[in-house]
């Protein structure tokens, strides 16, 4: 009984110490991490999904008091979490409106209206911080959803090839004769103006890029002879897809995934910019900057532009050089030229 | 040499993409929600009203004549009128009006990023790994990080509102007028639609200095995102040529770095460079739409917004394709420039 839990142990430590060591072995991982700038991307990323996760867990969520004196409420509290703090107008209740940040006027408490307010006397720094939830969570749907349906879309296109490759990329090549932002707005017309909406569009916008990509290197798979063995051996063709030939294309389906990340924030905002994704109050920064815009470019009110088109341009930043990254980390002749 | 027969293939190629795309943009006006003659003519709209332009529209057709009819009058660039945006004139001639506009914007957006892209892509990849080269390289990435509906107010705060250099929206001073056709030996001519064209056909040289002056940030604003990717590609475009054999050789015939540079490395380098310029100006047209709005231009971007707002579908059907058809002709030049530059391609 003992000497098998023994082995189960020791089983365990050395998959343990295998799957660690095979992480620091990897020439991946170790040429990322070596990149001083994808390590300041993949910072930024970090810092702003602490940001997003304290707007949404902290910030907006009930008061943990509130946990021992109404568990239900707390809990509909945090799943679904009040923001009017953020989105209803301020005016009349004596919070200047358009007021500067509080660091910039004399007379005023450093501290107080961090980035200043907007034209509804809301609180820009606040909203700001919400506007990182925002972008971090749509982001994640667009880039999830496109990656998903690309990922699938071109595996079984290089699978089936024939009519099957045909159909499939001769569509994705229609939706690639679009400039991607006016794509986006053309399906807009259709869909309706929204956050979820502005996802959908831009799902579909991103899917042919990722289709082709994955084509391209699940092709490449399909010409190893351990595919080939795998079909004589029976395997059937979802087993196939699924364990030999996905696996292999992960790599540059992750450098996709990050580089578009980047995009579709930015894509996202500027729907929102153009006022066809977040709606009326919403914090998001899209449109933030466009109420900036129309507010405060005249008159100076350089905050309201300012703060969320900082926080978005920083966003996509990170993501930018972290993909940028990865790029060099998994191009062979850079590992070269490094070594 | 370019092969006759490459262009040929490359031409068929793009007649089922075409088609493609006309059904797409013929669905926008049958997947919109609601009865689309409502929505275009409005809520308050008369019973009669609502019976003209679905008659107008053709909606209670078959869905396949209605698709027929659409496909022959887009090949004429024929939509009908725009309800509300442009209030009944034909959107053809709305387009014909705005799109000048548009293309002025992009031409002086591209030409902005290639004079600058290529110079720093070079020095960077010259001076690898130096000071010069990161700061390049960073500064490449943070202009595409950075959002034109970002960069475009800050330098409005900045050159508009606060220096009072630049105008911030407009395209030309408003107590300018431009004349509506200019003379060429006796012969009336039509004006281009471009103003910094315009305005010199016409002779007014202080209206041309105006319309410079209102192009200015735009253009910039819209050029750096291309500056970006430009002095990107040319840096590593040039990095893999110099590795060749070929510049080898040149060297060791004695021939000098700079010259070997200039004159075997960069011109092959350009190679890929076109390619980068081709893809990104479907970036380049998005960017003008967020351009139109920010700086008050009345171009495509700014008609597809407002239709789109308007629910002006006629509208919206006619700027969609031209920026789809605009997008693949010029990718379709690319395509041939490119294999005009390097004729391995064609095989």
């Amino acid at each position: 009984m003992s000497t098998e839990t023994e082995t189960e142990t020791a089983a365990e430590t050395a998959a343990g110490r295998g799957l660690l060591d095979r992480l620091r072995a990897s020439p991946f991982l170790s040429q990322l991490l070596s990149n001083r700038l994808a390590v300041v991307g993949l910072s930024i990323i970090f810092g702003m999904l602490l940001v997003a996760l304290y707007a949404r867990f902290v910030l907006v969520a009930p008061d943990f008091g509130l946990l021992f004196e109404a568990p239900r409420a707390f809990v509909q509290g945090m799943v679904s979490p009040d923001i009017s703090l953020l989105t209803r107008s301020r005016l009349g209740t004596g919070v200047p409106d358009r007021a500067a940040p509080g660091w910039t006027v004399s007379g005023v408490p450093a501290n107080e209206r961090l980035f200043g307010t907007d034209a509804s006397a809301r609180d820009i720094y606040r909203r700001n911080l919400y506007g990182a939830w925002l972008a971090l969570k749509f982001g994640t749907i667009t880039v999830g959803l496109s990656t998903v349906a690309g990922v699938g879309l071109g595996i079984i296109a290089a699978y089936y090839g024939d009519v099957t490759d045909n159909v499939i990329m001769r569509t994705m090549d229609v939706l690639l004769a679009f400039p991607s932002l006016l794509l986006a707005l053309a399906l807009v017309a259709i869909f309706g103006a929204g956050l979820w909406k502005a996802v959908a569009a831009l799902t579909l916008v991103y899917t042919p890029r990722f289709a082709r990509v994955v084509r391209g290197a699940a092709l490449k798979v399909l010409e190893d002879e351990y595919v080939d063995a795998t079909v004589a051996l029976g395997a059937a063709d979802p087993r196939v897809l699924v364990r030999h030939i996905l696996p292999n294309t992960l790599a540059p389906i992750t450098v996709q995934s990050t580089l578009n990340f980047g995009l579709a924030i930015i894509d996202l905002a500027a729907l929102s910019f153009l006022g066809f994704g977040a709606q009326a109050g919403e914090p998001s920064w899209g449109l933030m900057l466009d109420r900036g815009v129309t507010n405060g470019l005249q008159t100076g009110k350089w905050w309201m532009s300012f703060f969320p088109g900082l926080f978005l341009a920083i966003t996509v930043l990170g993501f930018n050089l972290l993909g940028d990254g990865m790029r060099d980390a998994l191009d062979p002749r850079m590992r070269e030229a490094v070594d | 040499m370019v092969s006759k027969r490459f262009i040929a293939k490359r031409l068929l190629l793009l007649v089922p993409v075409l088609f493609g795309v006309a059904t797409l943009v013929f669905a926008i006006l049958q997947l919109a929600p609601g009865d689309p003659a409502r929505v275009i003519i409005g809520q308050r709209a008369s019973a009669e009203q609502i019976a003209q332009v679905r008659d107008d529209l053709g909606l209670d057709d078959p869905l396949w004549v209605q698709y027929g009819r659409f496909l022959l009058d887009a090949a004429q660039f024929e939509f009908g009128q725009s309800y509300k945006v442009a209030q009944g004139r034909a959107v053809r001639d709305v387009l014909a009006d705005r799109l000048p506009v548009t293309i002025e914007l992009a031409l002086y957006g591209q030409v902005f990023g290639i004079l600058l892209g290529i110079p720093l892509g070079v020095l960077s990849a010259i001076r690898q790994d130096s000071f010069t080269d990161h700061a390049t390289r960073v500064g490449a990435l943070t202009g595409i990080s950075v959002p034109i509906f970002w960069s475009g107010p800050l330098l409005i705060l900045l050159l508009s509102t606060y220096l009072g250099w630049l105008p911030a929206s407009g395209r030309i001073g408003s107590t300018i007028f431009l004349p509506t056709s200019w003379t060429l030996f006796g012969m009336e001519l039509p004006l281009t639609g471009m103003v910094t064209v315009d305005t010199l056909l016409v002779g007014q040289f202080d209206a041309w200095i105006s319309a410079v002056q209102h192009l200015f940030m735009p253009a910039a604003v819209i050029g750096i995102y291309s500056m970006a990717l430009i002095s990107r590609m040319m840096r590593s475009s040039m990095l893999e040529v110099v590795r060749q054999d070929y510049i080898r050789t040149a060297r060791a015939k004695g021939q000098g770095a700079r010259i070997t540079l200039m004159k075997h490395g960069f011109r092959n380098a350009l190679i890929p460079v076109i390619t980068v310029i081709g893809i990104q100006f479907g970036t380049l047209l998005g960017g003008a739409v967020l351009t139109e709005t920010i700086f008050g231009i009345g171009g495509i971007g700014v008609t597809i917004v407002d239709a789109i707002g308007a629910s002006d579908y006629t509208l919206v059907q006619g700027t969609v394709l031209t920026f789809a058809l605009l997008f693949t002709l010029v990718n379709l030049g690319v395509d041939i420039t490119y294999s005009y530059l390097d004729p391995r391609i064609d095989q």
